[in-house]
């Protein structure tokens, strides 16, 4: 048994610094100085960061990226709470259409962008925070309602129906005893929409032309064909960019680990 | 549609299945009709614009299978099929049996997991676009550390990104990167699921290693594996940004995959309706996968 304990040890280990090489690479180039060789750095510098926050873009394109993110957020949660609790509560024909949701996460949503490019040219919003809420929270609302309807079914309904019998109305009921329940499933939620929405770099470049509504994954591509191999700028604006994802991540990391795995093998 | 007329029928039953009824179907409206009109329809009407000519003024005429004619006649995009192929393959190979030994190898130490699990998935939730950014700067001619690495195993000094066969590893190592840890969780997960006795019991009747991995883990965990496949495929073969990000598909169109393609073909050049057709033909390799992976699954239910 030791010498396996060992073994896993050593795998722990190795997977470890494959895992974090690339970020421990990324931190270690944006506080170097100009092509510096070394593994190591001779000297730190933050030249690169104060160089990013002399553009005033870079903070703009921060914020768009934070509004898009947030309107997903708030788009997603409340309708995917809503249809989590009609599929987990209620019993009613087409229910079984529910597996479906699994399903559309799995689609090249890519090969649905064309024609998603022309409705929001004729609604008006092509180009806009909107068209990115918008299809942000279409393409997270299947995954996101599926997490939740499986929180809600492992909330126990006996608290739900003693509310009822007190003579709380259904909504009354859902509302002051089973959100608070729910916490660590809209956590999980609020972190996986946030997450993928704010990584996206596809449906902004699909979507938008304008650089008033850039967003930071399509800023940092176009950071490459402006500022060339500037590596050390380029890897400071990707640290910059990695903060706010990964700060909720390790923050919520055992809600959103839990949800994220407990949805597939149902 | 379907939902509504079977809303109608209930209505006889009195109010109190049309109360039961009438709830859930209003909670789930609005996720429906977000569904139905941007991802429903707008499927619908891709597969429509794939027979269509579009010019950039918005007029379109029908021109039937001319557009799939086009693109199959073109030796630039069989290459596109053969590298999606060739990138999903490269990825699949790499991650899931490595992942799977590394998931055999921690499910041993469970507090051990709950430890690293967070550091293990963070590649997982970093933005694609950054690491593509990361993995180009440890790839890059001047002081890359991929570059130096080559240099010293072969002796020579590579541009990476501008070698063909390179150019394809690279982007098949950052999806391996990206991915590795989610199939070795996902799968420790599943692991994690068997019953312990069985185990036992596999011990008392004198199983050796090999024998209860073979008889107990790998049929107990074929659903998983086949689950983890599907996912895994599904999310290498729609992959346009970070393949987009590393390579642009250069160099020539040497990792230009169809994803790839249909990005710059759609929102590049503006060229709506190749953009609509490779749109399908991804649609359609994506259900040859699907139904692949189900039939594998439909024999993983015998165990």
């Amino acid at each position: 048994m030791k010498a396996k304990d060992t073994i896993s040890w050593i795998g722990f280990l190795l997977i470890s610094v494959f895992v974090l090489f690339p970020l421990f690479w990324g931190i270690r180039t944006s506080f170097s100085p100009r092509y510096e060789t070394s593994l190591i750095p001779s000297r730190l510098t933050l030249e690169h960061y104060q160089s990013l926050f002399v553009r005033p873009a870079f903070l703009l394109y921060f914020k768009n990226s934070l509004t898009v993110t947030l309107g997903a957020v708030a788009l997603t949660l409340p309708l995917a709470l809503l249809g989590a609790y009609a599929l987990a509560r209620f019993n009613f024909p087409g229910k079984q259409f529910g597996i479906l949701l699994l399903v559309f996460p799995l689609l090249p949503l890519i090969a649905i962008l064309v024609p998603l490019v022309s409705y929001m040219y004729k609604l008006g919003v092509y180009d806009s925070f909107m068209a990115l809420i918008l299809v942000n929270s279409v393409f997270n609302i299947p995954f996101a309602l599926w997490m939740l309807r499986n929180f809600i079914l492992n909330t126990p309904v006996e608290i739900e129906e003693a509310a009822l019998l007190d003579g709380c109305s259904k909504i009354g009921a859902l509302c002051r005893i089973a959100l608070p329940l729910m916490l660590p499933g809209m956590i999980a939620v609020i972190v996986f929409v946030f997450i993928t929405t704010w990584n996206n770099y596809l449906y902004a470049a699909a979507l938008t032309s304008s650089m008033s509504v850039r967003v930071l994954p399509q800023a940092l591509l176009s950071f490459i064909g402006t500022w060339g191999m500037y590596w050390e700028g380029l890897c400071a604006a990707g640290m910059l960019t990695l903060i706010p994802p990964l700060v909720l991540f390790l923050f919520f990391q055992k809600w959103f680990i839990a949800g994220l795995f407990a949805q597939w093998s149902r | 549609m379907e939902r509504s007329r079977k809303q109608e029928s209930s209505r006889k039953g009195g109010l109190y299945i049309l109360w039961e009824y009438k709830l859930p179907y209003l909670f789930l409206l609005p996720s429906v009709i977000l569904l139905i009109f941007f991802l429903a329809a707008p499927l619908v009407s891709g597969i429509y614009m794939s027979f269509q000519k579009i010019s950039l003024r918005g007029i379109s005429e029908f021109v039937g299978f001319r557009n799939y004619r086009l693109l199959l006649g073109e030796g630039r995009f069989r290459n596109n099929l053969l590298f999606s192929v060739l990138y999903v393959a490269g990825n699949v190979g790499l991650s899931v049996p490595l992942a799977y030994a590394a998931a055999l190898l921690i499910t041993g130490k469970l507090r051990g997991i709950q430890f690293f699990r967070a550091i293990f998935l963070i590649p997982f939730i970093v933005t694609p676009v950054v690491s593509a950014i990361l993995f180009r700067s440890m790839v890059n001619p001047s002081f890359g550390p991929i570059t130096a690495l080559l240099e010293m195993i072969t002796g020579k000094h590579y541009i990476i990104l501008a070698d063909s066969t390179l150019a394809m590893l690279t982007i098949i190592g950052h999806s391996f990167w990206r991915s590795f840890s989610f199939i070795m969780l996902f799968l420790a997960a599943g692991i994690a699921t068997i019953p312990t006795e069985l185990y036992e019991a596999g011990k008392v009747d004198g199983a050796g290693a090999w024998a209860r991995f073979s008889h107990i883990t790998f049929p107990l965990t074929k659903i998983h594996l086949t689950i983890v496949l599907l996912i895994i495929t599904m999310w290498t073969l729609q992959d346009a940004e970070t393949v987009y990000a590393l390579t642009q598909g250069g160099p020539g169109y040497s990792t230009e995959v169809t994803a790839v393609r249909l990005f710059k073909d759609a929102f590049i050049n503006f060229n709506l309706s190749y953009g609509a057709t490779i749109g399908v033909f991804l649609l359609m390799m994506s259900a040859v996968f699907m139904i692949f992976y189900f039939k594998l699954m439909g024999g993983a239910e015998h165990y």
